[in-house]
């Protein structure tokens, strides 16, 4: 009895959980005319793949999809890279400074960002950075790059310091003895904390459409997203068709992290 | 290491001004590699077709000019006109919309093109499109092309309904909507917050959005005249099941009306190719007529849409790029583009090659009494707050409208003083 | 602890994590610092010039009453979501605890499914099932037999409007605590449940007892990031209603995108930010000074 009870609401949540993200596909495969029907349909009657072919056809598509890539991947392990170097420090030396430097890093996280628009936009117009995709990687590193340490430094401050003097005993310098033996207990953590850089950087809007004007061909994938209305209103057949080509590698990221990302992020969190 | 950073980016900075005032307009020319002139065009204001075509026939015609005509996407759009403008290396010709033209022609980084007024037949242009490009009595913006509502309706339901022909007045319209108001059919899809269908209500009936009085702008939503606008809107509304708490583009309505259930809607003619790309079978059941006013001997006043092309400040090629807006908003492509588009074109002159099809013959007749929005650079911030829009909802929805109206027309002055 | 000649290493690994901060951060934001003391608009930003006002811009802010009604709403909307959130991510977490491995893993996917979907997209797919005449739930509704949800207009009555989007930004944000959560449970060793079994602890007294006490830390960092993401939150709020209706849903993004993208007033905008950090970081002072001790 108590086992039909937790599994009728594990299902509940499981309908509510699903349920717009199934739309959202269902839509993707509808003909037009089938979207806005009076009473819903929750099957294609006749599927459709005329959605998919109109957001992969859009002009300049698979640049965008190159540039997002790129951007993404470039901003996520930068941060990792200055991260891990930085929660080193902080996790395993002592030093003046550290505990201011500790929340700076914690209060850059509530950095208003939107508000910085027009700041990063004039630096970055008089430093000569418009139409760049190093600026924009640049801001997407900066976005993603305090959450990384925090968390980063979680992870180090898990792993017994003993196992690494033990190392540094045995000859190793100490760079070596952090690679032999802190950097694998590490893995889980760079990959929890890389996918939270990548959700966060593969979505951003607001930068790219300000910070990439002349260059049509530096922009991104989120731009594509969005480009599917004008006048009349949205496509939103293609939009959704879109948005599922969209969420793809950030599932398929995390449904191969999975094991990963749950532990790793405790981990990191518990002994924040 | 904070001072040494902003040493740097100090030095960038400066690197950055010098590099910023050497290329003189049209320096390029002089060295022999082409002109390249990027033109940001709206989604859906051109076919892809048309675009190739006058790009093809322009570079031949200018040999050594490169053109990069980009369509732009409506999402975000503001923001990216405003940081080309601010930029040091903007695109040389921008198309912006008549309701936003005036807020960055007022921001001092649009080219001042009040000198070609008379070669460009500026004495013809539609009011509606010049105005607004029209600040402190210089020309920014230079009408390209409008477009008005009319009413598109389906001629099977008209038939079954007994409708022999379109309504001339206000009261035949509300009369054949409620016939077509049954039998599962809706009479009329109007979506609650279709306000540019509102203003020309409320001007049929003398009132006005807002007014300018002494230097200071008022909303006037609460004039018993722009009431009465209101109130004819929500006995339309209600002759339907338009949603009271969305605009025409939630859902889209063209695919309402391609369900084949809906008498009319409320829309530029242009719509008729987005009804067919839904159901093509309705190709020849769809009519239109101008929309009615309250006297047979005068159509309804209409809001007229459009667009304005400018030159930003900081465009690095000025005379090519007014050699383009030359040729964009000339007799040749302003013809191709209103066949093409069902667009009105920029010149009353030129509105002979509109006649021929049924959908923008209905719409000359209303572009005869066309109006713009108030020509304030701010009115662009009352569209954006959509408050207009929350209070036809609020009175659909039963609010009390003169206390509704009071309220929206007070936060209407509040946006249209605040300076800039 | 560490001989002299290695003292600064700690400062040169830290030093691209500065020299980012400093750039691309630290800089910006004392740009938009000096800003909001200016007169800086559309004209400015284009032309530059821009001319200092003092003060002018904080006493505009201050002394009206609008900027307060939105900070107390903002408040109302960022406990609203962060209790809701909180509680019904436990929840599922202690849920996924406790099924079997099939049926665990299929909702962990759609977890996982509704994190990954692009904000636009759920935000869109919302609107469609709250729409009035065509939307999903109306029509659920009326066939569960509620007849006066027959077109009924969620978006033109503020609080539910308000609610729509509670639940919106509750449904997006459970996925990220659910599983983190989830996560966190797993790593209590399964010995401190059950001594506490045997001790003859209630359901309710094992969850106050054990599990809160070993996952505090946790639930602080849960809590903490989405009081900072709940606060911050804007799309979805500017898709669905554009603040509205009648201001009911304009927390202090939605106010300050009015006044610095709508208004062209970046120097009003910039206050507005300004201010919203401090009264973040006066929020949160207390919960960050405990993190970073222990």
């Amino acid at each position: 009895m108590k086992r039909l009870t937790l599994n009728a609401a594990a299902v509940a949540v499981l309908v509510v959980t699903i349920f717009p993200v199934y739309w959202m596909f269902l839509t993707a495969f509808k003909p037009t005319r089938d979207i806005q029907s009076e009473t819903p349909t929750f099957w294609p009657s006749h599927p459709t793949l005329d959605h998919f072919a109109t957001a992969i056809s859009a002009p300049n598509f698979w640049i965008y999809w190159r540039n997002s890539l790129l951007v993404t991947a470039a901003a996520v392990l930068f941060a990792l890279v200055v991260a891990l170097l930085a929660a080193f420090a902080v996790a395993r030396m002592r030093w003046r400074g550290r505990g201011p430097f500790v929340v700076a890093v914690f209060a850059a996280q509530m950095a208003p960002w939107e508000a910085l628009l027009v700041p990063v936009f004039i630096i970055a117009r008089d430093t000569d950075l418009l139409d760049s995709l190093a600026m924009l990687t640049g801001v997407y590193f900066m976005i993603t790059l305090p959450f990384t340490i925090v968390t980063l430094r979680g992870f180090l401050a898990a792993i017994p310091p003993e196992l690494e003097e033990a190392a540094l005993v045995d000859g190793c310098g100490r760079l070596a003895a952090f690679r032999r033996v802190a950097f694998p207990l590490l893995a889980p953590g760079l990959m929890a904390t890389s996918m939270f850089g990548f959700i966060t950087a593969w979505n951003e809007f607001a930068f790219v459409n300000v910070l990439i004007i002349k260059d049509q061909s530096l922009r991104t994938l989120p731009v594509w997203l969005s480009s599917f209305r004008d006048v009349f209103g949205t496509d939103w057949g293609a939009t959704m068709a879109a948005a599922s080509l969209f969420a793809l590698p950030a599932l398929l990221l995390f449904l191969f992290l999975q094991r990963h990302v749950g532990t790793g992020m405790t981990a990191g969190a518990v002994k924040g | 290491m904070k001072n040494r950073i902003l040493a740097l980016v100090a030095v960038f900075a400066l690197g950055a001004c010098g590099t910023g005032g050497e290329p003189a307009p049209g320096s390029a020319q002089a060295s022999g590699a082409p002109a390249k002139l990027t033109v940001w065009i709206m989604d859906g204001s051109v076919t892809q077709d048309l675009l190739k075509k006058f790009e093809t026939e322009y570079e031949t015609a200018h040999q050594g000019v490169d053109l990069d005509l980009q369509v732009q996407a409506w999402d975000g759009i503001g923001e990216r006109v405003t940081a080309a403008l601010a930029s040091t290396d903007a695109p040389d010709v921008i198309e912006v919309g008549n309701t936003q033209v005036a807020q960055y022609a007022a921001s001092g980084g649009v080219t001042d093109l009040t000198a070609r007024i008379g070669e460009l037949n500026g004495a013809d242009w539609l009011p509606g499109l010049a105005q607004p490009g029209n600040i402190d009595g210089k020309q920014y913006g230079i009408p390209w092309y409008a477009a008005n509502r009319v009413v598109v309706y389906n001629k099977d339901l008209f038939a079954k309904a007994g409708i022999k022909e379109p309504p001339k007045t206000r009261d035949e319209w509300l009369d054949i909507t409620t016939k077509l108001n049954k039998d599962g059919n809706q009479g009329i899809y109007l979506a609650g917050q279709t306000w540019y269908a509102l203003a020309g209500f409320v001007w049929d009936e003398g009132g006005d959005l807002a007014v300018q009085e002494g230097g200071k702008w008022r909303g006037a939503l609460d004039t018993p005249q722009a009431l009465a606008g209101m109130d004819f809107y929500k006995r339309l509304q209600a002759l339907g099941k338009g949603p009271k708490d969305a605009d025409e583009a939630t859902p889209p309505q063209h695919e309402v009306f391609a369900q084949g259930k809906v008498g009319q809607i409320i829309a530029v003619p242009g719509v008729a190719a987005r009804v067919l790309e839904v159901d093509g079978t309705l190709k020849d059941k769809m009519g239109f007529f101008p929309i009615p006013g309250k006297t047979a001997d005068k159509p309804g006043t209409v809001f007229t849409g459009g667009s304005d092309l400018i030159i930003p400040a900081a465009s690095q090629r000025q005379e090519e790029a007014y050699e383009l807006v030359k040729a964009l908003a000339g007799e040749k492509f302003q013809t191709e583009l209103a066949k093409a588009m069902s667009f009105v074109p920029n010149r009353t002159g030129l509105a002979g090659v509109l006649s021929g099809d049924e959908g923008t013959a209905a719409m000359a007749v209303g572009a005869a009494h066309g109006r713009a929005t108030p020509n304030t650079p701010n009115w662009a911030a009352v569209e954006a707050t959509s408050v207009i829009k929350q209070y036809m909802t609020a009175v659909l929805t039963g609010a009390d409208p003169a206390a509704e109206a009071r309220k929206t027309s007070e936060s209407i002055t509040t946006t249209l003083n605040s300076g800039s | 602890m560490r001989a002299g000649h290695r003292a600064f290493w700690p400062y040169l690994l830290i030093a691209p994590a500065v020299a980012g901060g400093a750039f691309l951060l630290l800089y910006p934001l004392l740009k938009a610092a000096v800003i909001s003391f200016q007169h800086f608009r559309m004209g400015e930003l284009i032309r530059g010039g821009a001319a200092f006002a003092g003060l002018d811009n904080y006493v505009e802010l201050l002394s009206g009453a609008q900027f307060w009604q939105v900070l107390l709403r903002t408040l109302v909307w960022t406990a609203t979501n962060v209790v809701l959130i909180v509680v019904l991510s436990t929840g599922v977490a202690l849920m996924l605890v406790r099924l079997r491995r099939g049926l665990r893993l299929t909702l962990m996917s759609a977890l996982a499914l509704a994190w990954a979907t692009p904000i636009i997209a759920a935000t869109t797919v919302f609107q469609w099932l709250f729409q009035s005449e065509l939307g999903v739930v109306n029509w659920l509704l009326v066939t569960l037999g509620f007849d006066s949800f027959q077109g009924y207009t969620w978006f033109a009555d503020g609080t539910a409007t308000f609610a729509v989007l509670v639940v919106l930004v509750v449904w997006q944000s459970v996925p990220f605590a659910a599983l983190t959560l989830y996560a966190g449970l797993t790593t209590i060793p399964i010995e401190l449940y059950e001594s506490a079994r045997i001790d003859g602890g209630t359901g309710r007294q094992v969850f106050w007892k054990v599990t809160v006490p070993m996952l505090r830390q946790l639930f602080a960092l849960v809590a903490v990031l989405e009081v900072i993401w709940v606060a911050k939150c804007f799309p979805q709020i500017w898709v669905l209603s554009q603040g509205g209706p009648d201001d009911a849903t304009t927390t202090l993004p939605i106010y300050a995108f009015k006044i610095a993208r709508v208004l062209h007033r970046y120097d009003l905008g910039s206050a507005v930010a300004m201010l919203t950090v401090v009264i973040l970081a006066v929020a949160l002072v207390n919960n960050l000074r405990r993190m970073v001790r222990s």
